[in-house]
Formats: C-alpha cells, sequence, structure tokens
C-alpha cells in the first residue's frame, strides 16, 4: 500500500529514511525520485544527499544544521507540494544488452557456495517454481520477457535496482540467507521483485541466473557512453535483456576488451507515466508468457 | 614525499570526511574508520583535520622520507620506530629525509593513523583522496600502498613537540570488551520485544569476516514481529527482506540471521532491514576493534547521538592539542 502520510524513521545521528509505501510500485518511485528532484532544486539546507530507491528514500543531513522533527516538518511540506505522478513525462534510454540466462559462470558461483556455505536449490530452478513456472525455460522466457525500469543506482557504484515494467513478467524471490561471498561481474540476479546486475565482483544476497558480458561501468570510460559519467545508468531508464547462448556471450566478451564493442541504445523515446497505466489496465496481469 | 619500503597488511590514503555527495550512485563515503584519531593527528602537524593521511590496519608500513618534515602517529599503539628509536604517539615529531619510518603489528586498537604537514597530495577523485579499495579507486592507483610507490606530500610547515592533552585521547578497551552506542531505526519495529532485548543484552563477537565494507557479528538468532511475515511478496521471503532501501552509514544491517554493521566503503542500498544504527561518533571504537573483540550494544535516542557527535567535533579541534 502506499501510506496516507509517509512514515519518517531516524537512521543513527544524520540519516533519515522515509518511506511512503510498503508494496513495490512505479508510483512510489516516482514519489521517491520527484522528491529527490525538488530537494535539489529547492537547496534544502542542511539535506547533504539524498538516495532514493523503489518505496523509500534516504536523507543523509547535517544535525548541526537541523534536528531530525524539523527536517520531517519540512520534508513533509515538501511532499505535499508534489504533483499527480500521471503528469510525469521523462526522457527514457533504452539498453538492450546480450544476456546469457542459464550460464555456466552464474552456475558456478552457486555451485561454490553450496559447497562452501551451505546447500541450496540451483537459483533459476528455485525461482522457477517458486513463481509457478512450468522449467528454467519458462523462468528465461518471463524473466527476459519485459522491458525493466531504471528505479535507482546503489549498493554498489553504477549498480541499477530494476522493476518489469510488464506485470505479466513480475517474478519474486527471496535473498540468500546468509548472503554469498562473491558474484561474477556482470551477473543478473534478483530478490524481492528487483533486478539487478553486478557491476563487479562483489558479495550479493540476490538469486543469479544470467549474465552479460557488458561494462555497466567504467573508470577508464573506454567507451563513449561513459564520458560524463563512469555509470552506466541513471534513473528512468530501461533495461531488455536479449537471450543470447555462451558462445555470443564470448564473442561480446572479445569485442569489450578490444573496445570494438557497440552500446545498442535507443535515445529516442519518452516515458509517460500515463500512458503506461492506461496500457497496464489493459493487461491480464496473470498471464505468463 | 616518501617512499613505501613494507606496505603493511593494508595501509591506504583517507582523507575526511571522504567521498560525500555520491551514495546515489552507490560511492561509498570512506575516509578513516577511527575519524578521531585521524584528525587529532592533522591537527597534531599543522594541517586541516580532514586533510588526506594514512590508515594503516593490524601490521602497518615501514616508510622512507624524502625530505624533512614533521608527522604524527595517532591511534593503535604499533610500536613506532624512526631510524629504529622508539617515537611516541599522539605527538608531532620532525624527520628528516632519508629517516625510516616502521611500525609493526597493533598491540592496542587495530588501526594506526600517519599525518604528515602539509597532507597527502594524491589526485582527488570525486572531490576525495579516501582509497576505496573494492571498486579500485582513489588513493594510489585506487589500492593499499604497495612496495616501491612513492606518495607525494604538499608542502607544509608542522611544529615538532606538539601533544595531544591526555583526556582528549580516546580510551581504547584492554579487556576485548566494547560498548558500542546504538540509535534504533529505521526498521526496529520489524523485530520483536525478545529480539531487541536479546540485542542488547548480547556479547557479539566481531567476526574475522569484516572488513571496510561490513562488521559481521557472532551471536543469537533474531525473532521478529508479525510485519516481517505478513508483507507484500516483493519484500522477499526471509522475515529480514524487505523492499530495496537505502542504508544510513552504520546501520546494523540484518543480512538473513547475520548482522553486519555497514562501515566507511559499505553499501548504499539494499534488501535487508536495519533494525539499529551506530551513530556516527561511535565509529572510532568500530575502527581500533579487532576480530574475537566483544561489542555491547547500548541504545541511545537520536537527540544523544547528535550530542555525542557535537561533543566528539568539539574534541576535534585546536583546542586538544597543547
Amino acid at each position: 500500500m502506499i501510506y496516507e502520510k509517509p512514515r519518517f524513521l531516524p537512521g543513527g545521528d544524520r540519516y533519515m529514511l522515509i518511506e511512503f509505501g510498503n508494496e513495490m510500485n512505479l508510483e512510489l518511485n516516482f514519489m521517491a525520485q520527484g522528491l529527490a528532484s525538488i530537494i535539489e532544486k529547492s537547496q534544502t539546507k542542511a539535506v547533504i544527499e539524498t538516495a532514493p530507491c523503489f518505496a523509500s528514500m534516504l536523507i543523509h543531513y547535517d544535525p548541526d544544521a537541523i534536528g531530525f522533527k524539523d527536517l520531517a516538518k519540512e520534508m513533509t511540506s515538501l511532499i505535499g507540494s508534489l504533483g499527480p505522478s500521471d503528469d510525469i513525462e521523462l526522457d527514457s534510454r533504452l539498453f538492450y544488452f546480450p544476456t546469457c540466462y542459464l550460464d555456466p559462470w552464474t552456475k558456478a558461483a552457486v555451485d561454490d557456495y553450496c559447497a562452501k556455505i551451505t546447500k541450496k536449490k540451483w537459483d533459476p530452478e528455485f525461482v522457477a517454481e517458486l513463481n509457478g513456472l512450468k522449467d528454467v525455460h519458462q523462468f528465461v522466457r518471463v524473466h527476459s520477457g519485459t522491458e525493466y525500469w531504471v528505479a535507482s543506482l546503489g549498493f554498489w557504484p553504477g549498480l541499477p535496482f530494476m522493476m518489469a515494467l510488464d506485470p505479466r513478467c513480475v517474478i519474486t524471490a527471496p535473498k540468500y540467507n546468509p548472503p554469498r561471498t562473491w558474484t561474477p561481474q556482470g551477473t543478473v540476479g534478483m530478490g524481492g521483485a528487483s533486478t539487478a546486475i553486478y557491476p563487479v565482483a562483489t558479495p550479493g544476497g540476490y538469486q543469479i541466473f544470467a549474465r552479460i558480458p557488458v561494462p555497466i561501468w567504467d573508470t577508464d570510460k573506454r567507451f563513449p557512453q561513459f564520458e560524463k559519467s563512469i555509470c552506466l545508468f541513471q534513473p528512468g531508464d530501461r533495461v531488455k535483456f536479449v537471450p543470447v547462448s555462451p558462445q555470443e556471450f564470448e564473442e561480446v566478451e572479445v569485442r569489450v576488451k578490444d573496445g570494438t564493442y557497440v552500446y545498442n541504445v535507443v535515445e529516442y523515446q519518452r516515458f509517460s507515466v500515463r500512458n503506461y497505466k492506461a496500457w497496464v489496465k489493459t493487461l491480464n496481469k496473470n498471464e505468463r508468457f | 614525499m616518501f617512499e613505501v619500503i613494507v606496505p603493511g597488511l593494508e595501509t591506504s590514503i583517507q582523507d575526511y570526511p571522504g567521498r560525500i555527495g555520491f551514495w546515489n550512485q552507490g560511492f561509498p563515503p570512506s575516509g578513516p574508520m577511527d575519524s578521531w584519531s585521524f584528525r587529532i593527528a592533522n591537527l597534531l602537524v599543522g594541517n586541516e583535520a580532514g586533510a588526506a593521511g594514512l590508515e594503516a590496519q593490524y601490521m602497518g608500513p615501514t616508510l622512507k622520507f624524502q625530505r624533512d618534515g614533521v608527522i604524527a602517529i595517532t591511534g593503535a599503539d604499533m610500536q613506532p620506530k624512526l631510524d629504529a628509536q622508539p617515537v611516541p604517539l599522539w605527538e608531532s615529531i620532525a624527520v628528516k629525509a632519508g629517516q625510516t619510518l616502521a611500525l609493526t603489528s597493533s598491540k592496542t586498537g587495530a588501526r594506526s593513523y600517519i599525518a604528515i604537514a602539509g597532507g597527502i597530495d594524491t589526485p582527488a577523485w570525486l572531490g576525495s583522496r579516501s582509497t576505496f579499495h573494492k571498486a579500485g579507486v582513489g588513493g594510489m592507483q585506487g589500492r593499499a600502498l604497495q612496495k616501491g610507490q612513492v606518495v607525494p606530500v604538499a608542502k607544509g610547515k608542522g611544529t615538532p613537540g606538539r601533544k595531544t592533552k591526555p583526556e582528549c585521547r580516546p580510551t581504547f578497551a584492554t579487556d576485548k570488551i566494547w560498548t558500542i552506542e546504538v540509535v534504533a531505526g529505521p526498521n526496529d519495529d520489524w523485530v520483536d520485544e525478545a529480539g531487541h532485548k536479546r540485542f542488547l543484552s548480547t556479547d557479539w563477537k566481531l567476526s574475522s569476516k569484516s572488513d571496510r565494507t561490513g562488521f559481521r557479528l557472532e551471536g543469537p538468532q533474531w525473532t521478529f514481529t508479525e510485519k516481517a511475515y505478513k508483507k507484500a511478496p516483493e519484500n522477499g521471503a526471509e522475515p529480514s527482506n524487505i523492499i530495496d532501501q537505502g542504508y544510513p552509514l552504520g546501520a546494523i544491517n540484518l543480512a538473513g540471521q547475520t548482522p553486519i554493521i555497514l562501515v566507511n566503503d559499505g553499501p548504499s542500498m539494499g534488501g535487508f532491514i536495519n533494525p539499529y544504527t551506530v551513530p556516527s561518533a561511535t565509529f572510532w571504537k568500530l575502527g581500533q576493534s579487532k576480530p574475537g573483540d566483544i561489542y555491547r550494544f547500548k541504545s541511545i535516542s537520536v537527540d544523544d547521538a547528535q550530542t555525542l557527535r557535537k561533543e566528539l567535533n568539539a574534541i576535534c579541534s585546536a583546542s586538544s592539542i597543547a
């Protein structure tokens, strides 16, 4: 649900978490993105930085300049000034990624976890079963059947938290307990209803089942996409995973290494919240691809 | 300038408060784990409190100075010696070109700080010189110091013989037991009353699987309120799973059943609950504890945490130097 009034929660002496609701939907993410952008525009004093996410936003503030209660008051009034999300229209780039589903590399990471930490079912099998899908092949079809919305970046520099835009492709999964100690670079995984790409090899808690050979962050700025930022994505971008074989994955990997890879991005589209909502209304959400 | 003769276990360039303003892209601040000792070291040599210096952990480096200068060593006692002669901590010391400073393993505390008059002058990356090892940015080539590197230092004037007032130095636990202040929230209402009592009454052991991204704690299982079970499926199935959210630095992040304190190089977001947060003024205790040490958590209010911060900031000022 979307809360009638947002909740203001303390995080030690210098953080406030504003929770707008307790589910994952675009509406809540628009509120978080919207609040972050008006805070930036209004130059709200004492706010050092914000980190919007799916249904909440974290504020890092300067407690020497403002107390927790006064900050909550100020945020309440800013949130009141946010208009209806239907009116939002955003430039939205669409990235196509060659994606090797059910790949040997993430399988090796899962096997290693089973051997060293605790036994578990192979992630794609586990997630397919949990979501009532026939097998891992249907899981691949459903997961790759939608565009994903980049709701926020975090956990690791440039790591996108994404939501399936097509409700017929929404899948959920629990996270690892305990987390993995390593995940291959470029791994695609999911936890809750969120899909993410691991920019580098890191620990992680998502179920993992695919890998892309294309860098999503680059400190050396070898590709033109990284000229403005070393992170590929911005909130409001979209991603489409295009299933490829391990052989194709390796071919693309070679092109990435020698610098001849060309990013497949379309940049002419705008995302209209009103149009999107109208389209979702026409769908039977229980259908699966 | 100085040359790295022996790098030590993981000696890195850090500044304070570090790389601030990029949390929404996932960049942590990095910076010194014990900013109290770090800031005092800088003040002793006449630098701004936040100037870039060295953080050494567990096993310190051996450095050879290439020009005369003034340094100060604070934090953990790694028995520093200058040309084989013991030198004191918590005061500024003159060094000459060609002299060698050698630190060994820490006797008390875990992290030593070395400040040099003028401050380390490596290129800043996103506004900070702090090393973020895991992503390979900041510092020198994005990594801990390596043997043979020559570290640039800006020109500065320090005065040797300046001392830190004894009451302005942090006191490190000698019995391996630390009282760690925590503020309840943001997700404290996911843990039931028994869970809160257990958290605050347990001797938690700091795991050896801890680093500058997170401090893992070993202790009993957690128990939860209804909220942790009756929730939308996109939260994830485990009780500690929540819709991905921004993480406060210092959050006690409950990954499954394992609490991990998110520290300076930690993640900015994720899908686990944070029932408590360690306030900024307590971070120095985390920085000076070693795996195997015991944490006892003490719950304080937001206001108290902000008062502690003010008090610490007042200590980290020129008035603490005599």
